[in-house]
């Protein structure tokens, strides 16, 4: 069994049963966890930002640092892996904010605004979310069975 | 509630920052000064001489060739940037195993020193506004407090964290209403029982509160380590158990000019050199687990 690491801006794919793949300090950036269990494959990534105009130079060496970059490279790459749309069972999470009352600090919020728009456009069902909220999280994704968690100060609950 | 007292018995058992970084930094405001100087404080130090050039060298700097030998870290960086560095290099090996209270790995807890160190800086230049003396280093050390305090939190640290939970509270509040001080506090007196300059004192000391800073304060150093503390958070760069329950003062957002786009590009333009200078020290970047 190998545990993938999927640091801030990163992706990581397994079709291995026993890999799980796990993320730390998800603040405002927002981790996407794709399971399918019929070609038994998993994917996550974690985005720091929504739109890629922001940087396009960074958008080219680093996809996965946007929403608008980083979503269809994960879902293109799990296709490559031999997965289904239809099949892949999609969860969220992440996408915290601090305590802003000018509301400057929305990269949670903007990064999961991105997200809901290409989901709706391309027609993803989000199977379970567990975002906003002034928390940092752990998300886990083991490859096998498709479980997800999410961990909080401390305590971890099934998404 | 801590007493003064037992803060201060805590700082004895502190390792202390190396001398060399307080005799640095004046040697870097002296016009006189020479890399010879600087060669004759950091030399007698192998620790810092090793960790200062493994620094210097790294990408962030941008240096044309490698540094060998501290008077060609001077040479090609500057005297008021190899101070910086030697508060980096100092700053290190002072960081515990793992901080308790705000459970963080030591390799999470650098990574967000430097990563507050590294985005001050860039805040400045994206704003266009001026970059504060000690700008990098002051980013650096500002959570010094957490070091000397983090022993006390931990006692408490389901109380402080019912605070932050269910009364909306931030973390730096639910110290203090739970301890009687905050790690800011703690890091302002941990910073002066250092001989840390000024500049670095208010930092550690304001950087939750940069409206409440005195007018001998350097107000624009105290905002851009603030938003830049916050926006480290918010990235997960080095996040702990309390810091997303965070206010962002209105204040230095207003005296800043922030737009939310602004800093998204500070945000995409960072996270590789933060990433860079942090794995000199640290193996891989965590988190909190």
């Amino acid at each position: 069994m190998s545990t993938l690491t999927v640091d801030i801006s990163d992706m990581k794919l397994s079709a291995e049963p026993n890999d799980l793949i796990v993320t730390y300090a998800l603040g405002s950036c927002i981790a996407v966890l794709v399971h399918d269990p019929v070609r038994v494959a998993a994917g996550m990534i974690h985005y720091m930002l929504p739109l890629s105009e922001t940087s396009p130079e960074k958008a080219k060496s680093k996809p996965a640092m946007f929403a608008d970059t980083g979503i269809p490279l994960l879902f293109q790459s799990m296709y490559k892996l031999g997965c289904r749309k239809q099949d892949m069972v999609v969860k969220v999470t992440g996408g915290g904010a601090l305590y802003d009352d000018k509301g400057v600090f929305c990269i949670g919020k903007r990064n999961y605004t991105v997200l809901r728009k290409m989901f709706w456009k391309s027609s993803v069902i989000i199977a379970a979310e567990d975002v906003g909220g002034s928390k940092s999280r752990t998300a886990r994704i083991y490859v096998g069975s498709g479980r997800c968690t999410v961990s909080s100060h401390g305590e971890e609950t099934d998404l | 509630m801590i007493a003064p007292q037992q803060i201060l018995s805590r700082l004895k058992e502190l390792p202390t920052l190396s001398a060399a970084v307080v005799r640095l930094s004046a040697l870097a405001r002296d016009e006189r000064s020479s890399a010879a100087d600087f060669e004759k404080v950091i030399r007698p130090d192998p620790a810092l001489t090793a960790n200062l050039l493994r620094i210097v060298n790294s990408a962030y700097f941008g240096l044309r060739c490698r540094a060998e030998s501290v008077r060609q870290a001077v040479t090609l960086l500057g005297l008021k940037r190899t101070s910086e560095v030697a508060a980096a290099a100092a700053l290190a090996p002072v960081i515990p195993h793992r901080l308790p209270g705000y459970e963080v790995e030591a390799s999470s807890f650098w990574l967000h020193c430097v990563a507050v160190a590294v985005l001050s800086e860039r805040l400045s230049v994206e704003l266009d506004v001026r970059c504060p003396d000690l700008t990098f280093t002051a980013g650096l050390l500002h959570d010094l407090g957490k070091i000397a305090i983090g022993v006390f939190v931990a006692g408490e640290s389901v109380e402080i964290l019912s605070w932050t939970r269910e009364g909306g509270m931030a973390f730096v509040a639910a110290e203090r209403e739970v301890l009687g001080l905050d790690h800011a506090q703690v890091g302002g007196t941990v910073a002066q029982a250092w001989n840390l300059p000024p500049a670095i004192v208010d930092v550690a000391r304001w950087h939750h509160a940069p409206g409440e800073a005195p007018e001998t304060a350097d107000r624009l150093l105290v905002d851009l380590v603030h938003v830049a503390d916050a926006l480290a958070h918010s990235l997960g760069m080095g996040t702990d158990v309390g810091e997303m329950s965070r206010k962002v003062d209105a204040g230095s957002e207003a005296r800043l000019g922030i737009r939310a786009r602004r800093l998204e590009h500070v945000a995409s333009e960072s996270l590789e050199q933060v990433r860079e200078l942090a794995q000199q020290f640290a193996p891989a970047p965590g988190g909190t687990r």
